[in-house]
């Protein structure tokens, strides 16, 4: 969930990459990522995701309400979220795991450390981590 | 300045009970003296006091001589003198010394704690040095006997112009220090929004670098090499612009901190680049000051990594000392490197401003703007210490709580 469609290509590129397959959805602003994670609004086929990564700064309702609104809901609040914002506020910080984040991660500057934390997101969470299994709705 | 008849008659027309009704002094009503008729007498609202009428008079007569006709208002007490500097504004203040009951330093500490800035010359019979001297010390812009009163004209003029010089002066100041502000405002705004889209820019070079190198013809590759490395260095510039530009921000704490034990931290900070470079360091000296603890912990950190990083062939030998002095503490940071040539002295400490080329020391030219930021954020000075041989030599000064102080008693403990 990122407004900036250069930083959903190239998480793209590089989980593409990876020895895993993901399949990769993404919303644009903080609206659209919760009518897609309740299946509403266009998004009815929309499969429940294993892992949420989102940026703070979103149009339209921020990144901060999403995850709020999220956490707030017992169906949802299961699916762990990855904050992935520029932010280097600790304010923000704090914010995102009293609201509930799983992790907060920083975007680097560098391609290189991008991709590093981009592999070891989808290692760590979509490998080595055990995710509460999904009911087929 | 021309004396005439006709001051004496225009002093006549004024009238002598102070009161404000009619004071408003019109030229043009003594304009038929023999003075020169292009050149308009100067008003002036001056606050008298002295308790001797015949002296209020003599005062605004030798004011009068000298071409200023006084709208003047007197007062005896100290109680007449405060309500009426409240009440109206005043260009000068005339004060006798002896009062009844006070005297004219009570009178420029009642000034004082009216926060008023109004010149103030004392206009007294023989007073002696030692008294004279205190007035001045108190802050008195002169001291005009009343057997030489013709002086006044000249000294109230002069006490006038300096006041409004002073005013200037600090109109400028502050004019300087908001545009100061914005300026940092402005810093801080840009280096913090520009960092967004030039992680793009770098990311995506880097990402086009990986990709097509050696898969387009030899320029490609240089071309992109240049995007990559200048995406790169303008990412360091805004970074460390941002960090300098957070200097202070949102205010400094102050509190008793042992700068041994800054310099320890800082050390230990800086492990590394002192393993490798095999770096002696010494301190020698360091008291507990009265800093913020984060930005003196900056501070030594960007001279000591500096001291590292231009060393010269031998063992870098780095010194860190202290000497108290009456009101201040001199630090000095000494190094066996390659030293600054005299003629740098003032440029290293500007912003952006480099000796050297990246690829002889890479760096941003940030770091002793940084240090200068935080050594005048405490009240201090930081120069490059002018000597022969060998190495440099910062020093910076950090001021002593005073005596007694409560920053003292804190530091005991």
């Amino acid at each position: 969930m990122d407004d900036n469609p250069a930083d959903i290509d190239l998480a793209r590129e590089i989980l593409s990459q990876c020895k895993h397959h993901f399949r990769v959805s993404s919303v644009s602003d903080g609206v659209e990522a919760i009518s897609f994670l309740h299946r509403q609004g266009g998004y009815e086929a929309a499969p429940t995701p294993d892992l949420v990564v989102l940026d703070l700064n979103l149009p339209r309702k921020d990144g901060r309400a999403v995850l709020q609104e999220l956490k707030a809901d017992p169906e949802l609040s299961k699916i762990p979220v990855v904050v992935f914002t520029t932010s280097q506020a600790n304010a923000d910080v704090l914010r995102s795991y009293e609201l509930g984040a799983n992790c907060y991660l920083r975007k680097p500057g560098n391609l290189a450390d991008y991709r590093t934390v981009v592999q070891s997101m989808a290692d760590f969470w979509l490998g080595f981590a055990s995710l509460p299994q999904k009911e087929r709705r | 300045m021309p004396v005439n008849s006709s001051v004496d008659r225009a002093l006549a027309e004024e009238p002598s009970d102070g009161s404000r009704q009619g004071t408003e002094a019109q030229p043009g009503v003594r304009a038929g003296g023999a003075e020169d008729p292009g050149r308009a007498a100067e008003k002036l609202r001056a606050l008298i006091v002295e308790d001797d009428a015949s002296d209020i008079e003599l005062v605004v007569h030798a004011l009068s001589k000298g071409g200023l006709v006084v709208e003047r208002d007197a007062v005896q007490t100290a109680s007449d003198f405060k309500e009426r500097l409240r009440k109206k504004s005043y260009e000068v203040v005339l004060a006798d010394y002896r009062l009844p009951g006070w005297n004219g330093l009570e009178a420029l500490e009642i000034l004082r704690q009216e926060g008023l800035d109004i010149p103030f010359i004392v206009v007294s019979g023989v007073l002696g040095e030692l008294k004279a001297v205190e007035c001045i010390k108190q802050g008195a812009a002169d001291y005009v006997l009343k057997d030489h009163l013709a002086r006044l004209p000249n000294s109230v003029r002069r006490a006038i112009r300096e006041k409004k010089l002073r005013d200037e002066n600090q109109k400028a100041l502050q004019e300087l220090a908001r545009s100061n502000r914005d300026l940092e405002q402005f810093a801080y705004v840009a280096s913090h929004d520009l960092q967004e889209p030039l992680r793009m820019v770098a990311t995506y070079t880097q990402l086009l670098a990986e990709r097509y190198q050696g898969k387009l013809d030899a320029n490609a590759d240089k071309y992109i090499h240049y995007a990559v490395d200048g995406a790169v260095r303008m990412q360091m510039l805004v970074q460390d612009l941002l960090t300098f530009s957070r200097v202070g921000r949102g205010g400094i704490e102050p509190k008793p901190v042992d700068v041994k034990e800054v310099v320890d931290g800082v050390l230990l900070n800086l492990h590394a680049a002192v393993e490798e470079s095999g770096a002696q360091i010494g301190c020698e000296n360091l008291p507990t000051v009265v800093a913020d603890r984060l930005l003196l912990s900056q501070l030594f950190q960007n001279l000591i990594a500096n001291a590292i990083k231009f060393r010269g062939p031998g063992t870098p030998r780095i010194q860190v000392s202290a000497i108290q002095e009456e009101r201040e503490w001199i630090f000095s940071v000494r190094d066996n490197g390659i030293g600054i040539a005299p003629e740098y002295a003032e440029t290293v400490f500007v912003i952006f401003k480099r000796l050297h080329t990246q690829a002889e020391y890479p760096g941003s030219g940030i770091g002793l703007a940084i240090c200068k930021k935080i050594v005048e954020q405490h009240g201090g000075r930081i120069w490059l210490e002018a000597e022969e041989g060998p190495g440099c030599t910062f020093k910076f000064t950090l001021l002593r709580p005073r005596a007694g102080g409560a920053y003292d008693h804190a530091a005991a403990h």
